[in-house]
C-alpha cells in the first residue's frame, strides 16, 4: 500500500461523507426549524403540505438539469465483466493493513472497511484477512478432509463428498480476538476500520460438524476435544472442546453464495459460531478427535491473555458482546447541528443481541436504539437511533446487551480488571468525541478513550 | 504440583479482580436482596442453577440471575475457579491430565444453551451416509504431526540417532537465527524466543512485556510441535531439518531459555542428546506453566442502566466525561485522522508486538 493511495482514499472518503452528511443536515436542520419532528409526524395523519413544510423558505433550483454523458451513448455490454466488480468510484473502499503491525504480509492481517459498509453482510472481496502462513492456493480436486482419532471408522472425504451431505446455511460474524488490540493502552487510531475491522459477517453454507463426527462414529464416551488442522503452510490448529464442536459448528464450503475465497480457506474451513476466528481453521484437512488438548502455539504462546498480575487466561473461546457506532464515526465529519440517524453494529458470540443503547454524554444517560436488520444468532445486528445534534460537544457511545443478559462494560471498568497487556478481547465500549460546532475543529469526530 | 499452583493463581485472580468487583458492587447492590431471594444457595452456589436460568429466560449472564446462583460475591470469581461451580471453565485435576499438567478447560455448565444443543446433537440417532472412504491410521503418518502437551505423538528418534544440543544449536542458527536471533533475541521484527522479561508492568501505558518460551510458554512440547509444523516460515516441516533436527532445535531453545530438567535445576549441556525424553523432562519445569488459568470471562456483570448512571460507569470511571485520552495531535492541533499520517512512523508499541 502506497502513501498516495491512502491519501487519496481519505480525501475521497471524507468528501463523500461530507456530502452525505450535508444532505442529512439540510433536511434535518430545516425540519427542526419547521417544528416538524420525524417521530411526531409518524403518529399523525399524513398531510402533504405538512410533510414538506421543513423545505419552506429554501431557495429553489431553477437551472435546467443537463443530461450526463452516459445518457448520450451506449453503456458496456453484458459479459464485459464475467465476474462483476464494484464501480470504479468505489475503489477506495478497501481492506487495509497497518504496516507496523507485522514484519511481513504472510503472517499479517487486513481490516474490513466497516465505516463504508451497510446492512449486516460483508462482501467477499472485503472480508478481513488473517494469515499465519500466507493464503494457500489449493486445487479442490486434490483436497481431502480426514476425520480420525477417537472414532470407530477413520474416514477421508473429497470436497464433493462433503457437498453430498445435508447442508445448512447460517449468517455469522467472524472476529479475530485481537480486534481492537491497538487500543488497550490508549487511543491511537481514528477509524472504525482500525478499531473494529478485524471482523466480518457473511452467510456460510456447509455440513454440520456433528454429522461428520458421527459419520465416522465418534466415541462420545472418550472424546473430549477435536483438533482441526489446516493444509496451509501454518498447519493452523486449535483444540476445541467437544461441547462446542457438537453444538453448532460446521464445515463450510461456501461464503455469501459462492465458493469460499482463498483468503478465507478455499476449499473448506471450519465455522465455530461466536468463537475466536483462529478456531475457524481454514484449508481444513484433518480433524483429530482426542481426550486431551494439543497445547498448540496458538492457544499457549498466542491467543492467551496476560493479566496485570502476570497470570494468563488460556482456552479463550467465546467472543464477548460488542458494539460500535459506524456513522457518525471518525471517518466522517459533522456538517452542522441538526438531525442525524446514528447507526452501527452490535454482535455477541453467545447468541442474539437483545438491546443496543446509545449515549451522547459519555455514558451518563442512554437511549435504546432500534434494529434495522434481522436479529440473528451470533451475527452482526444493525442498529439506528435518531439524534438532534444541538452543536455542542458530545461523547457518543454504544452499549450492547445480549440475550444472556451480559451488558457491555465501559473501558475503565475492563481496564481495572484485565489490565492493558492483554492484547486480545478488548471488547469494552469505544467513545467518539464530536467537537462542538463553534469550536476550532467544529464537527470533527475523534476517537477518545476514558 | 499443579494443583498447588492453581490455588495460588486463584488467590491472585481474586486480588486482581478486587478493583473491578469493588467498582461493580458499589452501586449495583442497592437492593441487597437478590441472594436472599433465591433462597436455594447450598454452600457456595445454587445447585438448581439450571431451573433458575430457565425461569429467567435463559439469561445466564444476567447479573441478577448470577447473584441468584452464585450469591452476592458474583464478582469475586473465587468460586468460579472451583471446578464444580456452574460458571467455572476449570476442569477437575483428576481429569486434568495428571502430574504433567496438560490442563483442560471446559464450557461452563451454566452455559446451558451450549450443553443442551450439544447433548441433543450427540443423542440423535445417526446412520452413516457412506459418503466418505475408510482410511487406515497408518496412511496418516505424514499428516499426523500433533505432539500434544502429554507427549503423545513423538517421532521415533532413538538416543543413538539423536543429534546433540550443540548440533541443534547449529541447525537453529542456520535455519532460524536470521529471524529469531542466534540466541533467541529476535531480529527484523520477528519474535524473540528467549528474552526473560518480567510479565508484570508497573504502568499500564508501558509496552506490553515480550512473551517468550522461557518467561511465558507453558509447554515445551509446543516448541517441537510448532517448529516442525510451521517453521522455517518459508519452508515448514522441512526435510532438510527432519525430525532429528527439529528435536535438536527444540533442545537448543530449552537450553537457551535456561529451562531446568529436574528439581536440582540441571540444564542441558552442549553434548547432551536432543531426545523426546529430554523435552518431556523440561515440559514439567516450564517456569510459567502454573500461572495459566482457564478463561473466566466475562469479568464484568453490570446492570443495564438507562438514566443518571453511577459514576463508575460514566466517562473516566469516576463520572468525569471530559477526562479522556486522545491520539497524538498534528502540529496544528488537529487529531491524526488518516493512516497516511502514521505510516512509516515507528511502531507505537502498544502491546501487540509479534501479534
Amino acid at each position: 500500500m502506497t502513501d498516495n493511495r491512502v491519501e487519496e482514499k481519505v480525501a475521497v472518503q471524507s468528501e463523500e461523507s461530507r456530502s452525505q452528511s450535508r444532505r442529512a443536515f439540510l433536511k434535518g436542520s430545516a425540519a427542526v426549524a419547521g417544528g416538524v419532528l420525524f417521530t411526531k409526524a409518524a403518529s399523525a395523519d399524513y398531510d402533504p403540505k405538512k410533510a414538506v413544510a421543513p423545505y419552506a423558505g429554501e431557495k429553489e433550483i431553477t437551472e435546467p438539469l443537463q443530461d450526463g454523458p452516459w445518457r448520450k451513448r451506449l453503456g458496456f455490454g453484458v459479459r464485459r465483466y464475467p465476474y462483476g466488480v464494484p464501480s470504479p468510484y468505489e475503489k477506495d473502499v478497501q481492506r487495509r493493513t497497518l504496516e507496523w503491525l507485522t514484519p511481513d504480509s504472510m503472517a499479517s492481517i487486513t481490516m474490513t472497511p466497516i465505516q463504508s459498509l451497510h446492512g449486516i453482510i460483508t462482501p467477499n472481496g472485503l472480508h478481513f484477512e488473517r494469515f499465519h502462513g500466507g493464503a494457500a492456493d489449493i486445487d479442490p480436486k486434490t483436497h481431502r478432509l480426514v476425520i480420525h482419532g477417537l472414532v470407530e471408522r477413520p474416514l477421508i472425504f473429497t470436497v464433493d463428498d462433503l457437498k453430498r451431505f445435508p447442508s445448512i446455511s447460517r449468517i455469522h460474524f467472524i472476529e479475530c480476538p485481537a480486534n481492537g488490540a491497538m487500543e488497550w493502552k490508549g487511543v491511537q487510531l481514528n477509524s472504525v476500520q482500525w478499531t473494529h475491522g478485524m471482523m466480518s459477517c457473511v452467510e456460510y453454507t456447509g455440513v454440520r460438524l456433528s454429522d461428520l463426527l458421527k459419520e465416522a462414529g465418534i466415541k462420545l464416551d472418550k472424546a473430549r476435544w477435536i483438533i482441526p488442522e489446516g493444509a496451509d503452510a501454518s498447519g493452523m490448529s486449535r483444540s476445541i472442546p467437544l461441547e462446542i464442536a457438537m453444538d453448532d459448528c460446521f464445515v463450510a464450503y461456501a461464503q455469501n453464495g459462492e465458493a469460499l475465497r482463498r483468503e478465507q480457506g478455499y476449499p473448506i474451513r471450519l465455522v465455530v459460531p461466536g468463537c475466536e476466528a483462529n478456531m475457524w481453521v481454514k484449508y481444513l484437512r484433518r480433524i483429530k478427535v482426542t481426550d486431551v488438548p494439543l497445547q498448540h502455539r496458538e492457544e499457549t504462546s498466542k491467543y492467551t491473555e496476560l493479566m496485570p498480575d502476570g497470570t494468563a487466561q488460556r482456552f479463550s473461546w467465546y467472543m464477548e458482546p460488542n458494539s460500535v457506532i459506524t456513522y457518525p464515526s471518525p471517518d466522517y465529519r459533522m456538517q452542522g447541528p441538526g438531525k442525524y440517524y446514528v447507526r452501527g453494529l452490535a454482535w455477541s458470540g453467545r447468541g442474539k443481541v437483545a438491546h443496543v443503547d446509545v449515549s451522547f454524554d459519555g455514558g451518563k444517560n442512554w437511549h435504546e436504539a432500534h434494529f434495522t436488520s434481522p436479529v440473528l444468532d451470533k451475527a452482526w445486528t444493525r442498529f439506528e437511533i435518531e439524534w438532534d445534534w444541538d452543536g455542542s460537544e458530545a461523547f457518543l457511545m454504544s452499549r450492547v446487551t445480549d440475550e444472556t443478559g451480559y451488558v457491555q462494560p465501559p473501558m475503565p471498568q475492563m481496564r481495572a480488571v484485565e489490565g492493558t497487556n492483554n492484547v486480545y478481547h478488548r471488547t469494552a465500549m469505544v467513545t467518539w468525541r464530536v467537537h462542538a460546532w463553534d469550536s476550532k475543529n467544529g464537527g470533527l469526530i475523534e476517537n477518545v478513550q476514558y | 504440583m499443579f494443583s498447588t499452583k492453581k490455588s495460588l493463581i486463584a488467590a491472585a485472580v481474586v486480588a486482581s479482580m478486587a478493583a473491578g468487583s469493588a467498582l461493580a458492587m458499589s452501586s449495583n447492590d442497592k437492593g441487597g436482596d437478590t441472594a436472599a431471594a433465591a433462597g436455594k444457595i447450598e454452600g457456595k452456589w445454587a445447585a438448581n442453577y439450571r431451573e433458575i436460568i430457565k425461569e429467567n429466560g435463559g439469561k445466564y449472564l444476567d447479573r441478577e440471575v448470577m447473584e441468584k446462583i452464585l450469591g452476592s460475591d458474583v464478582n469475586s470469581l473465587r468460586a468460579k475457579l472451583d471446578p464444580n461451580n456452574p460458571y467455572s471453565f476449570e476442569v477437575d485435576d483428576s481429569i486434568d491430565g495428571g502430574p504433567h499438567g496438560n490442563a483442560q478447560c471446559k464450557v461452563p455448565k451454566a452455559f446451558v444453551e451450549v450443553w443442551d444443543s450439544a447433548e441433543k446433537n450427540e443423542k440423535a440417532d445417526y446412520i452413516a451416509n457412506k459418503f466418505g472412504k475408510p482410511i487406515a491410521e497408518s496412511a496418516l503418518k505424514i499428516w499426523e504431526i500433533n505432539v500434544d502437551g502429554d507427549g503423545n505423538g513423538w517421532p521415533n528418534v532413538s538416543e543413538e540417532e539423536a543429534v546433540t544440543v550443540e548440533k541443534g544449536g547449529n541447525i537453529y542458527v542456520q535455519f532460524c537465527g536470521m529471524c529469531h536471533g542466534e540466541f533467541g533475541e529476535g531480529a527484523k521484527g520477528y519474535l524473540p524466543l528467549a528474552v526473560d522479561e518480567d510479565l508484570v508492568t508497573s504502568d499500564f501505558r508501558d509496552p506490553a512485556p515480550m512473551k517468550t518460551i522461557g518467561n511465558y510458554w507453558p509447554y515445551a512440547t509446543t516448541i517441537f510441535d510448532y517448529s516442525r509444523r510451521a517453521m522455517p516460515f518459508w519452508s515448514p516441516n522441512s526435510p532438510a531439518i527432519g525430525d532429528k533436527g527439529y528435536l535438536g532445535i527444540t533442545a537448543y531453545l530449552i537450553q537457551a531459555n535456561g529451562i531446568p530438567l529436574d528439581d536440582e535445576d540441571t540444564t542441558l549441556d552442549d553434548s547432551d542428546k536432543a531426545t523426546a525424553q529430554v523435552i518431556m523432562a523440561a515440559n514439567k519445569y516450564m517456569k510459567n506453566q502454573g500461572n495459566f488459568f482457564c478463561d473466566h470471562r466475562p469479568v464484568t456483570h453490570n446492570k443495564r442502566c438507562m438514566k443518571d448512571c453511577p459514576d463508575y460507569l460514566v466517562g473516566d470511571g469516576a463520572g468525569n466525561i471530559h477526562h479522556y485520552r486522545q491520539a497524538r495531535r498534528l502540529p496544528d492541533g488537529t487529531p491524526q485522522y488518516n493512516v497516511n499520517q502514521r505510516l512509516h512512523e515507528a511502531p507505537p508499541g502498544v502491546g501487540h508486538a509479534g501479534f
